[in-house]
């Protein structure tokens, strides 16, 4: 790889979007090419001062509440109506285009709406298969409860950054004893704790902080394979094995980040405690 | 499940991303609620056409719809300077003067407000990645334009933000203050 090809594309590797063989022969060239290093090294540079000085802004106290309950007032469009199906229509295409082609095409395009509501029909059947099988995984349990928790704001039962703690109160309550490390220093602070149902058996839920999101781990006895990372309704799922445990993380926060907190974690838990 | 309980479960808990995404775009915390709740309400109306796996990012499409929507109504100009040749000129548009810059030296709001600054076809692309470590997929689908693309606004905005004076009179100075 020429330091032209390899310039253009020291971005995508810091995003991690270079697989393979092109992000052997890459990582090759930025570790013998000055130029590009120090490109790789601006870019993680830039990422580390965004992270550390740009605020990620929260929503005001009581947004949340408002949008409920202004989503509860709202209908959704139905996609069997013609109208609604033209709306839907008009959304995804742009609004204009499809206006302009319901004034000069009427007849033609009351046709396509025809047409779009049998897909849209036939996408709804889909889905609802998907996620009838997608009942039974373990991803999806843990989302839902990492979903569940936040809904209900019982996301931390026992409430502290404590390691001695969080831990005495989970193995009171479980019939193992959780390994709880605080990563405060990696920038995931312990938040918590509390008690979830995964796959039928009471678990240990280990809350952690990373920057506005939040990461719930699922800590239980070591026992089937480890699934591999998936992305589930837009939450990022990490599966590890280590420790004697298996571990299942669910957060917001990207997978990169899910993946390095997760390895971190296990490798805190397999060393004895410090505190 | 019900459309509601759907909305409740799928599109609210990404309620916080949509309002970082919504309060950088427009930059003003009251414009920010008015896009989000345009947003949810367009997310309820078509809610049937969202599909499990991928709330965040169809969530996030809707809510930069929502402002470019709402910035048509209300600041048209902002859309108008980011189209065609603009976006070639905007070389320095992160730029102040090297003498405000020093001023604000140590002021880690340094680089939030140079961030603020740029245009918004880089600044979008550089939130969805940074803040919301989105794929290029993602952010390729969330701002409707071409993964080629995302790449090469991707790399523009680091350099918008690398070659702010603002930035090079502080970088080094933070930098080592960090260590």
């Amino acid at each position: 790889m020429n330091c032209d090809q390899a310039s253009a594309l020291v971005g995508a590797y810091a995003d991690g979007e270079i697989d393979g063989l092109e992000r052997q022969s890459l990582a090759k060239h930025i570790r013998g090419c000055a130029a590009c290093a120090a490109k790789h090294a601006d870019i993680l540079a830039l990422r580390e001062r965004l992270r550390a000085e740009v605020p990620y802004y929260a929503a005001p106290p009581g947004f949340r509440e408002r949008m409920q309950a202004l989503a509860a007032s709202a209908a959704p469009v139905r996609p069997v109506t013609t109208k609604s199906a033209r709306e839907r229509f008009a959304w995804w295409g742009g609004g204009t285009l499809a206006g302009s082609l319901r004034e000069h095409l009427g007849w033609l395009a009351s046709g396509a709406v025809a047409g779009c509501a049998v897909m849209a029909l036939a996408f709804v059947l889909g889905t609802n298969v998907i996620a009838w099988r997608e009942g039974q995984d373990l991803a999806t349990q843990a989302v839902a409860r990492h979903v569940r928790a936040t809904l209900d704001h019982r996301l931390i039962e026992v409430a502290s950054s404590d390691q001695h703690t969080v831990k005495p109160w989970l193995s009171a309550r479980l019939d193992y004893s959780p390994p709880v490390r605080d990563l405060a220093a990696d920038g995931f602070p312990l938040l918590g704790g509390r008690l979830d149902t995964i796959e039928g058996r009471p678990c240990a839920t280990l809350v952690y902080g990373y920057r506005k999101h939040t990461i719930d781990v699922f800590v239980r006895p070591e026992a089937s394979d480890a699934p591999p990372l998936r992305e589930l309704r837009g939450f990022n799922v990490v599966h590890a094995r280590g420790a004697g445990f298996d571990w299942t993380a669910v957060s917001d926060a990207g997978a990169d980040t899910l993946e390095a907190f997760v390895r971190q974690l296990v490798n805190e838990a397999s060393q004895p405690s410090k505190g | 499940m019900s459309d509601h309980a759907r909305f409740e479960e799928l599109v609210l808990p990404h309620l916080g991303a949509a309002y970082n995404l919504a309060r950088w775009l427009a930059r003003d915390a009251h414009d920010a609620e008015d896009v989000v709740q345009d947003a949810c309400i367009r997310a309820m109306k078509y809610i049937g056409s969202l599909n499990r796996s991928d709330a965040r990012a169809w969530f996030l499409t809707i809510v930069r719809n929502a402002f470019y929507d709402w910035c048509e109504r209300n600041r048209p100009a902002e859309i108008a300077r980011d189209e065609g040749s603009a976006l070639d000129a905007a070389v320095d548009h992160a730029a102040v003067d090297p003498e405000q810059a020093a001023v604000r030296h140590a002021e880690s709001k340094v680089l939030a407000d140079a961030m603020a600054e740029l245009p918004l076809a880089f600044r979008e692309v550089l939130i969805l990645r940074e803040m919301e470590e989105l794929s290029y997929k993602e952010i390729a689908r969330v701002t409707n334009i071409p993964i080629g693309t995302v790449m090469s606004r991707l790399a523009r905005a680091r350099a918008l933000l690398q070659g702010s004076p603002r930035l090079r009179a502080i970088g080094e100075t933070t930098t080592r203050g960090n260590r």
